[in-house]
């Protein structure tokens, strides 16, 4: 979906169609949600982060100087509102939590072992686990689901674009040297 | 800089991991959905200009703390300020509009909406609160549009 697409999604919204704003939501659900997980917040936090983001759309679909790039728009929201949850909540997990890896539903953790079948998939994120943390947030953006922009990843961290690119690089040689070989 | 073919195929395996492993989840799919009937057409929108939370350092209030958190919106020249109490796992408001007037104040929040009047000073409070985001829509007794507040995590 390039950003035409979107442009003409987050046009449609702004006008009341309820479907246009459904596949907003379905492409970009998951890049909100791995900047919460990139801020490493607790559950209760990331699930306010996400729902106030989307809440704030819904206000300000008729008013963006640039519907086009709603989807750094989403990023930029989400970020302050995780950084602002951050620093006010005492929910936050560390580094190394195990609960870095919960889903949002408390009731109903998924744990790695049951979701990850295969050896490579472990030895993956166990490597993951051990990057140094500014290249954890950047990758969690950059694998959100679907595929996020540049633009969308730089919003997120408050970066340049054109430092994600390199820094990719840079975590993912990283990544490579953490592998058994 | 080019991106290496492995460095897709590697960046690709993650991403596979990581919806496994931390996927959005569904119930928070389906609020992010249900957003959209929040819209409001033909207010005016106040933005949240002050958070004690986030810009008072010098207090460094911690969410969930015996202190009150402080919250002030603005739309033109209407200044709307919130503070917000915690009981246990409730959230109560005490709101005043200035300048003062009376106002049907629409509390909006996950689980509903409260309606209230604020008094002729203004003034207007509500309790038992969910924890979530919430936002006012104040109906000024006035001719003018709604004011509706930005939404914030209480």
């Amino acid at each position: 979906m390039d950003s035409d697409e979107i442009g003409v999604l987050a046009k449609a919204a702004a006008g009341g169609d309820a479907a246009a704003w459904a596949a907003l939501v379905e492409r970009f659900s998951g890049l909100i949600w791995s900047v919460t997980r990139a801020y490493r917040l607790g559950s209760a936090d990331a699930a306010d982060v996400f729902q106030t983001t989307w809440l704030r759309l819904a206000e300000h679909i008729g008013r963006l100087d640039h519907p086009e790039y709603v989807g750094a728009w989403l990023a930029t929201t989400a970020r302050r509102e995780a950084l602002r949850m951050a620093r006010a909540s005492t929910r936050v997990v560390p580094t190394d939590d195990e609960t870095v890896f919960d889903t949002g539903q408390a009731a109903d953790p998924t744990p790695e072992q049951a979701v990850l079948d295969s050896e490579r998939a472990h030895q993956l994120w166990r490597a993951f686990r051990q990057l140094p943390d500014r290249c954890q947030m950047l990758l969690r953006l950059l694998i959100a689901a679907p595929a996020p922009s540049y633009a969308e990843v730089a919003a997120a961290i408050d970066r340049p674009i054109g430092s994600i690119g390199p820094s990719r690089a840079r975590c993912l040689r990283l990544l490579r040297e953490l592998l058994p070989a | 800089m080019r991106d290496e073919p492995a460095d897709t195929e590697l960046t690709e395996e993650l991403r596979q991991i990581a919806a496994r492993i931390e996927p959005v989840p569904p119930r928070l799919l389906q609020a992010a959905v249900e957003a959209f009937t929040w819209r409001t057409i033909d207010a005016d929108l106040a933005e949240l200009v002050f958070d004690s939370l986030a810009d008072d350092r010098e207090t460094a209030l911690v969410r969930g703390s015996q202190h009150d958190r402080l919250l002030s919106f603005r739309a033109g020249d209407l200044a709307i300020e919130v503070e917000v109490g915690t009981a246990g796992s409730a959230r109560s408001l005490i709101g005043q509009l200035d300048p003062p007037q009376r106002a049907t104040v629409d509390i909006r929040h996950s689980g509903g909406v409260v309606t209230l009047q604020a008094d002729e000073l203004g003034r207007f409070s509500a309790d038992s609160l969910p924890v979530g985001p919430v936002s006012l829509r104040c109906a000024l007794a006035g001719t003018g549009p709604p004011v509706v507040t930005e939404w914030v995590p209480i």
